[in-house]
């Protein structure tokens, strides 16, 4: 097995998905969804290292899905290569599933009417585990996940967000060397959310497991502190950090009070011509600048210098994450 | 093995799904206790006409003078090949609507082990249907000639293998259809009556008898009639015959049924319907 520490966890390059219609003579069984070829997938490259987590970020239809479930080996690629510990997804796909912990959104994917250990049992025995070395693994990711004592609770009895945890642990069970993670938190409350996404931080750092996450809450990428890979119509529009993100893209609020309305209307001339945003004089003492990219409020404040004694007020306020990430879509620019 | 999860070899591979299955389906089959008894009134209860049209046909020549006999063996050996035929389709089709068939294809066995390990659960149930039938025929007054038992295992083991092929092909189709079942058992039902399950093949017009011959169910249930009666009837299936032509059909039909299962795979990696209802 090609599993040294150092070697990627999840290699994708250029991959390309296009969904055809079904055969014709298919659709004479089934009428097809598809009536015209869909470019799910158009080259699409990435890595993920060892106890990195990347955190696939994108509207519905971005290809989050597909690239999950190519690397599962459940869709094949239209052209291009997916691979996980170095085996082919496609060519290899057994070896590829025994590397990888699945975690789907849905619940529906569990057996609820059985128990929280037989649901786990049954994963174990496909893994090849057995006997007491399997139930002493159990009991390991159970406790984990914090479902200790849960063990003969009926997957029904279980709260979301407890179920979202049994579907951790059966991710976890046979100890992957990668976690694919299709929205993991999809249907929990935020606050189970958050402990989840807290978990799964805690359990990466400790166990060097490379983690592909995506999705739709962004607040849980923040607490993720990852790297982030921002799709669109099939393609990577931003692979980096969210930091460098916000930076080329964020555009704060600068609100400045002045002790009086004639001192702002000066300062609104002073900055208005001065390229570094839009700025706007409520006819009264404050000034609100939407400042460009890359502009701070130290530059506002650089550029008041002559007008400082009469600030009563400079408060920066930043736009949410959604706001930003919705403008870069906007553009037509690729960021990476 | 151990905690940690190992390579399997093929024949591990089976053994584990099939166990793993088999655990989950007997536990969901218990959760059921009710449904569970129910069904096993309901495959004795089509019996009772039998009994009562045995006393109104009488010693016909056709069935070798003894209906119920000949009804018996017809719908048990009937029961013993449509659990292996349906089972896995249903079992498929279920985990598409209930979206567990994901959960299973994430798992690292080989998707080609998964017609044999869903469908254990459905085979071993035709088996106990088809002995209770047995059974409670005896009960009824059918006279079984027990010498022929071991004839009739081993063209029941040959006629599972026959239906558990069709059954592959069934849901190879039904990954691309995500809908076979309901043609499967348009086709059990067929297959019963050109096979003679409760009538003698003779009596069908000359194509259907042409038609019944193509069918395995014929092979099984007249097969196993000549081994348990003492006058089969007018339509004598020499046991030579069924077995010959029940080995001929398994060893083309089960091939191409995991052949035909591994190509839709393929079809539906590729279309993405995989997983998807």
């Amino acid at each position: 097995m090609k599993n040294q520490d150092d070697q990627p966890r999840i290699v994708v390059n250029d991959l390309v998905k296009i969904f055809e219609q079904s055969p014709l003579w298919m659709r004479a069984l089934v009428r097809s969804n598809v009536s015209e070829p869909v470019h799910a997938l158009t080259g699409v490259s990435f890595t993920v290292g060892p106890g990195e987590i990347c955190a696939v970020v994108g509207p519905n239809g971005a290809g989050k899905t597909t690239t999950f479930k190519i690397l599962a080996g459940l869709v094949s690629p239209t052209s291009g290569t997916a691979s996980v510990m170095g085996f082919d997804s496609f060519e290899n796909s057994v070896a590829v599933r025994r590397a990888i912990g699945w975690m789907p959104g849905d619940h529906r994917s569990l057996f609820m009417r059985h128990s929280v250990i037989e649901n786990l049992r049954f994963h174990g025995r496909m893994q090849g585990m057995s006997g007491d070395a399997m139930m002493s693994q159990i009991r390991n990711t159970l406790s984990l996940v914090g479902l200790q004592g849960r063990g003969k609770a009926s997957v029904f009895a279980l709260s979301a967000g407890m179920r979202a945890r049994l579907q951790l642990a059966r991710a976890l069970l046979h100890q992957p060397q990668v976690l694919i993670l299709d929205e993991p938190t999809g249907s929990v409350d935020p606050v189970a959310a958050h402990d989840l996404v807290e978990l799964i931080k805690d359990i990466v750092e400790e166990q060097e497991i490379g983690v592909l996450v995506s999705s739709h809450r962004l607040e849980e990428i923040e607490t993720l502190h990852s790297r982030v890979l921002l799709m669109d119509n099939g393609s990577v529009r931003y692979d980096g950090n969210l930091d460098e993100l916000r930076a080329r893209w964020d555009k704060p609020t600068v609100r400045i009070s002045f002790r009086t309305s004639a001192a702002a209307h000066d300062a609104t001339a002073v900055l208005g011509n001065d390229g570094i945003g839009t700025v706007t004089h409520d006819g009264e003492g404050t000034v609100i600048c939407s400042l460009n990219p890359g502009v701070t409020q130290a530059d506002v404040f650089a550029r008041l210098r002559g007008q400082i004694e009469e600030i009563v007020e400079l408060k920066e306020t930043h736009r949410p994450l959604q706001a930003v990430l919705a403008d870069m879509y906007k553009s037509n620019e690729d960021e990476q | 093995m151990s905690g940690s999860t190992n390579e399997l070899t093929r024949f591990q591979a089976v053994r584990a799904s099939a166990s793993a299955f088999f655990r989950v389906t007997v536990i969901e089959e218990l959760n059921y206790p009710a449904t569970f008894v129910m069904r096993l009134f309901a495959i004795v209860t089509p019996l009772i006409p039998f009994f009562f049209i045995s006393e109104l046909v009488g010693d016909s020549e056709q069935v070798g003078g003894d209906y119920l006999t000949y009804a018996v063996i017809g719908l048990s050996m009937t029961a013993l090949m449509s659990g292996a035929m349906v089972g896995f389709g249903t079992t498929l089709q279920r985990a598409f609507q209930r979206g567990t068939l994901e959960t299973f294809l994430i798992e690292p066995i080989p998707w080609s082990t998964l017609p044999l390990a869903m469908n254990q659960w459905q085979v071993l149930q035709g088996i106990v249907y088809s002995t209770i039938l047995m059974g409670a025929g005896i009960l009824m007054g059918a006279d079984i000639n027990a010498s022929g038992i071991p004839a009739t295992i081993l063209i029941g083991i040959l006629g599972i293998t026959s239906a558990l092929s069709l059954g592959i092909i069934s849901a190879a189709v039904l990954l691309l259809t995500l809908k076979s079942t309901p043609v499967l058992r348009v086709y059990d039902i067929a297959a019963s009556l050109l096979a003679g399950s409760i009538f003698s093949v003779s009596q069908l017009p000359a194509w259907a008898q042409w038609l019944s011959i193509l069918l395995p169910h014929t092979y099984v249930i007249n097969g196993a009639r000549t081994a348990l009666m003492d006058d089969p009837g007018t339509f004598v299936m020499p046991l030579r015959t069924a077995v010959i032509a029940l080995l001929i059909f398994d060893v083309i039909a089960f091939p191409f049924g995991i052949w035909l299962w591994n190509k839709t795979l393929g079809i539906s990696r590729r279309l993405g319907t995989l997983g998807g209802y």
